[in-house]
């Protein structure tokens, strides 16, 4: 989850999302080195005491800030492709759940597990116990094993929602009458929160998703204990 | 129109990288876009000899691109044939 006064991204939790920050870091770092350069070109001209009135054009200079920029501007493309078309990968799931939304709430439904399905409503904040994180924390966790690739089918019951993620680098958006699919691998044991992120009526900032990822012996457990309770 | 662009690149020879960069980009832009238009399953063309190409998707087709992980033919086939 972010950290008050946060300011950069939340740490990854998936493959996908490390090479995000990769990805973020180095364009980032492509535009501070313009910026801080464009800055110092700014003071040099301005406290500069040189003048030429005769100056009317450069060639060779008009080649170099043709050519710089390209190259720079080719490096951000050509990650920015790789890493675009490195999302759309799907890589053999080992587990398929379908999250549906709500007005306000997201349901879950583990079908390769006969029936089960349930509901996440947020925890109302009069109901929080110590040490929990208002607005974020849900009765149902989604559970899901470490290490292996899920898949989440994702849509809507009613309304426009959106099923985000952004310690994964997920946002998929629910469509009434439209299935989407992401895939994603959790690296680490831990819980990982995300809100609903599309407009969606009175209570859209009070519906949160709530991924638990455990390992998969842990996983086996909380099936059989769910099984018998909601199938 | 291709003198005159002739004779401003001889006194201007600064507007050569550009032509090269700005004429890369659109035609790298176009033949995607071709791309596209040609081979998409999504796309049809001919609504009466192949009204939706995109039922004729085998498993191990590769319509995208380019994969940076993924070998498309490698993949098996696990899905029931109809």
């Amino acid at each position: 989850m972010a950290h008050p006064s946060q300011l950069g991204f939340q740490d990854a939790a998936s493959p996908l999302m490390e090479e995000l920050l990769h990805f973020h870091d180095h364009a980032l770092m492509i535009v501070f080195l313009i910026s801080a350069f464009v800055l110092y070109i700014i003071v040099a001209m301005i406290t500069s005491k040189l003048t030429d009135k005769l100056i009317l054009d450069s060639q060779e200079i008009e080649v170099i800030w043709t050519v710089l920029p390209a190259m720079g501007s080719s490096q951000i493309a050509i990650l920015s492709l790789r890493i675009l078309y490195l999302m759309d990968e799907i890589n053999d799931p080992h587990l398929t759940i379908k999250a549906m939304g709500h007005q306000w709430y997201w349901s879950y439904e583990y079908t390769d597990y006969q029936d089960l399905g349930f509901d996440s409503y947020m925890v109302p904040t009069q109901d929080l116990t110590p040490g929990q994180f208002r607005l974020l924390e849900a009765d149902h966790r989604m559970v899901i094993p470490v290490e292996s690739p899920i898949r989440v089918l994702i849509s809507a019951e009613d309304v426009l929602h959106s099923w985000a993620v952004p310690s994964l680098g997920v946002k998929v958006d629910a469509i009434p009458g439209r299935l989407n699919q992401t895939t994603f691998i959790v690296n680490r044991p831990g819980i990982l929160y995300g809100q609903c992120s599309e407009i969606c009526g009175a209570n859209h900032s009070f519906m949160p998703i709530v991924i638990e990822a455990v390992p998969l012996p842990h996983f086996e457990n909380w099936t059989s204990l769910m099984m018998a309770e909601y199938t | 129109m291709f003198a005159t662009v002739r004779k401003q690149l001889r006194s201007h020879p600064a507007l050569i990288p550009l032509f090269i960069f700005i004429g890369g980009g659109v035609t790298m832009s176009m033949m995607y876009l071709g791309r596209l238009a040609l081979k998409n399953p999504d796309v049809c063309w001919d609504r009466k000899n192949n009204p939706e190409p995109w039922n004729k998707l085998g498993p191990n087709d590769q319509y995208k691109f380019f994969t940076v992980n993924m070998d498309y033919s490698k993949l098996k086939k696990d899905r029931p044939d109809f």
